[in-house]
């Protein structure tokens, strides 16, 4: 009898990876490098160097926690690897990747920005709305296409050792 | 070994706050405006979707068992 396949655990991996990679790109791009927001702007804007450093310190928390959500991955990942019923498939873990940053931009815009207002996408405009709408819409477009590229996966059945790479 | 590294990470995240002195003048109004009353709340909600999305990867990770569980007839006798 052919052993049973299961995705879930590489589609899991990739998830909490690409969801990781992706608080990382919001934290250093739009945080760090653009400024256009921090984890408490809305509720304490930065606009003296006490509130900055305060919203220094929950971006750090904000970092610290998707640094463990992106070492948990890699943990279950390592572990997917050694296991015979999990196809080792690109298609399926690049999807999965893509999922994981869509999910976390959809979840953390949904959570953050509208449901509890910590913050905005850009913070320094009366409009906020079109902004955080924007966010949103490139979260949707990564889920699907990163749900794309895990059904292209599906036909993928070798596991680790036996795939070209 | 899973338990000595939680309690190393712990550790860690509970040592560097005090210790962060970049700034020997605000440091004090930069601390009590981190210590509030508010701090938990801040904490958790901030910590909200990593918590959504944590619980959402082990729901596809353990999909099969969780489908198993939820299909499978209770057991006679």
């Amino acid at each position: 009898m052919a052993e049973q396949v299961h995705r879930g655990p590489l589609i899991s991996a990739g998830l909490l990876i690409g969801a990781g990679l992706g608080g990382f790109v919001d934290g250093i791009v739009l945080h760090q490098i653009l400024q256009w927001h921090n984890m408490l702007s809305a509720k304490m804007p930065p606009d003296n160097l006490v509130a900055a450093k305060v919203n220094m310190y929950w971006d750090g928390m904000f970092h610290a926690a998707v640094w463990v959500m992106t070492a948990i991955g890699l943990t279950v990942l390592w572990r997917v690897g050694h296991r015979r019923d999990v196809p080792w498939s690109g298609r399926t873990f690049f999807g999965a990747l893509l999922l994981g940053w869509g999910l976390f931009n959809v979840i953390e815009g949904i959570i953050d920005h509208e449901l509890l207002g910590l913050h905005h996408v850009y913070e320094y405009t009366d409009n906020k709305l079109p902004w955080d709408l924007a966010f949103l819409a490139l979260g949707v477009l990564q889920l699907v296409v990163g749900w794309a590229f895990i059904r292209a996966g599906r036909n993928d059945t070798a596991v680790r050792g036996e795939v070209n790479s | 070994m899973k338990a000595l590294t939680a309690g190393l990470l712990t550790a860690l995240f509970l040592l560097i706050g005090p210790v962060a002195l970049a700034c020997r003048v605000c440091r004090p109004k930069v601390q009590a405006a981190i210590h509030t009353p508010e701090y938990t709340v801040n904490l958790l909600t901030l910590l909200l979707p990593v918590g959504a999305l944590l619980l959402l990867a082990a729901v596809v990770f353990y999909a099969p068992i969780i489908k198993t569980r939820l299909t499978s007839s209770p057991a006679h006798g």
